[in-house]
């Protein structure tokens, strides 16, 4: 009886896993696609031409490629063919490029000689506990402007969870100095979400390309909420209380400290690229573009329960 | 009676081990990273040479991880088409040095970072794409493979860090720079970046 059982559910449990093996298939975010396994045995152990894009015939196992060695053969088949199904993001106007590049060089100087010392400095002196602390302490104090683009993109979940962190945090987190909310027990995570974030999943596209002094790359889009996500970070406010002088102390402060966690990181993107003006504008605009399509994604995926093409 | 259902259940067991065959994109990224934490970690290379040979190491596991060919022609787009044959070779030996004189110092410069392996899922056909975070002390850095089936072995042809694709932000650099120039003054600037790095 036992193994009766165990052969039904069996026998069920392919039958459903067949059922929707389509539909898995066309959503690659699903974590059920990777108990999919047709696709690729077809393309890499069959020389029968799958039901599929033109991609598969170029990729297919007579690819004249020796991967050990590295060389390429001349053969046609190794040119390059536009494939439609991997993801891209796209690229941005720059019709202010020689302004720029000026600024790119003003802000890669600022960094380089001002910047980065102070903030090695700062790190030999702090120890790195307590400079997380403060980058949670002033994360903390992004709830306001993060609350507003959940509401702005009627994802009420990601309000809540602010909400709940903003609370957990602020009280039992020593007034954010700690992150209690995004531990395992509570797992309320951080939302990654932001004004300039919010017109886009309305639809506004990225605009032009533009650098910012001190600030750095932004977008048109982008730089239209600056003034909206000044007036919602409280530091903003220190003049009223304080005199003019203390905000930009702060500010600053608070870039020193993000800059002593993460040394290195701008240094290896210049390093590694050709051009890194070039480089550094197509970080920002693939970054930016997936964080618009990740919210966007997830709000086609609730009011299309059949599960989502990937957009391209 | 009973013979019949081992015999179903056998039947099964094959049946359900094939998506099994689909965990390899996975399995493979993960024994090549695993590799090379051990070599990292490596107690027994002492310190004084042990960059040069630690360097040594990690560029056999490169050749074995990555499908550098492939990701050459996926930096460069249509523009591969531009390149003859004897251009592409090049290409793909220059543009494998510039990768590793850029990230092999922020390779060996690893402490303890904890890698997790997230989840990995299919693209389309023979790609598919895994998923990792790295996680240190101040923060988590998610961390994508993108991986293409040739020959049974799954390879890797893209790295996404951060949400930000390596081919991609190559490719952009590379469609500028041969927006005015033409491949040989192209395969020039990169023997010049190899030479100065």
């Amino acid at each position: 009886m036992k193994s009766f059982s165990f052969a039904v559910l069996l026998l069920a449990f392919i039958a459903v896993g067949c059922a929707h093996a389509p539909q898995v298939a066309s959503s690659p975010a699903s974590p059920a696609a990777s108990l999919q396994p047709q696709p690729i045995l077809v393309a890499s152990t069959s020389d029968e031409v799958p039901p599929k894009p033109p991609e598969a015939t170029v990729k297919s196992p007579q690819t004249p490629v020796n991967p050990e060695k590295g060389t390429v053969n001349n053969d046609a088949s190794m040119d390059y063919t536009e494939e439609g199904k991997e993801e891209q993001a796209p690229t941005i106007a720059d019709p202010i490029e020689p302004f720029n590049r000026a600024m790119f060089e003003f802000n890669d100087k600022v960094y380089f000689w001002l910047l980065k010392p102070v903030a090695q400095g700062y790190k030999a002196v702090v120890p790195e506990e307590a400079r997380v602390s403060v980058k949670n302490f002033f994360s903390n104090l992004g709830f306001p402007a993060r609350f507003v683009s959940c509401l702005l993109q009627a994802d009420i979940s990601c309000a809540a969870t602010e909400v709940g962190r903003f609370t957990v945090n602020t009280v039992w987190g020593i007034g954010g100095l700690m992150d209690p909310a995004s531990s395992k027990d509570l797992n309320l995570q951080k939302q990654d979400v932001d004004l300039g974030q919010t017109l886009g999943v309305w639809g506004v596209g990225q605009g032009f390309y533009i650098v910012w002094p001190l600030a750095g790359p932004s977008s048109a889009r982008d730089s239209i909420v600056i003034p909206g996500e000044y007036f919602l970070y409280p530091p903003s406010y220190m003049s009223e209380i304080a005199p003019w002088y203390v905000w930009p102390i702060i500010r600053s402060y608070e870039e020193v400290n993000r800059t002593s966690l993460r040394i290195g990181d701008y240094e290896a993107l210049k390093e590694a690229a050709i051009d890194p003006y070039v480089a550094l504008r197509d970080a920002y605009v693939q970054y930016r573009w997936k964080k618009v399509k990740t919210k966007r994604g997830t709000q086609m995926e609730e009011s299309a329960p059949g599960g989502v093409r990937m957009e391209r | 009676m009973k013979r019949l259902f081992v015999g179903l259940s056998i039947l099964m067991l094959f049946l359900i081990s094939l998506p099994v065959y689909a965990g390899a994109p996975l399995d493979t990224v993960k024994a090549n990273v695993n590799k090379v934490l051990d070599i990292l970690r490596d107690p027994k290379i002492k310190a004084a040479s042990a960059k040069e040979i630690k360097k040594d190491k990690l560029r056999v596991i490169y050749v074995n991880m990555f499908d550098e060919v492939e990701l050459s022609r996926r930096s460069l787009g249509l523009n591969w088409n531009k390149l003859n044959n004897n251009q592409r070779q090049e290409f793909v030996k220059l543009f494998e040095q510039v990768l590793e004189k850029a990230y092999a110092d922020k390779i060996l410069a690893y402490t303890n970072e904890k890698i997790e392996f997230t989840k990995e899922s299919v693209i389309s056909g023979n790609l598919a794409e895994v998923r990792t975070r790295v996680i240190t002390a101040s923060k988590e850095i998610p961390i994508s493979y993108r991986v293409i089936s040739k020959d049974g072995a799954w390879k890797v042809y893209d790295v996404v860090i951060e949400n930000v694709s390596l081919v991609q932000n190559y490719r952009t650099q590379f469609n500028d720079i041969l927006a005015k120039n033409s491949p040989e003054q192209l395969l020039e600037i990169l023997r010049k970046k190899v030479k100065a790095q």
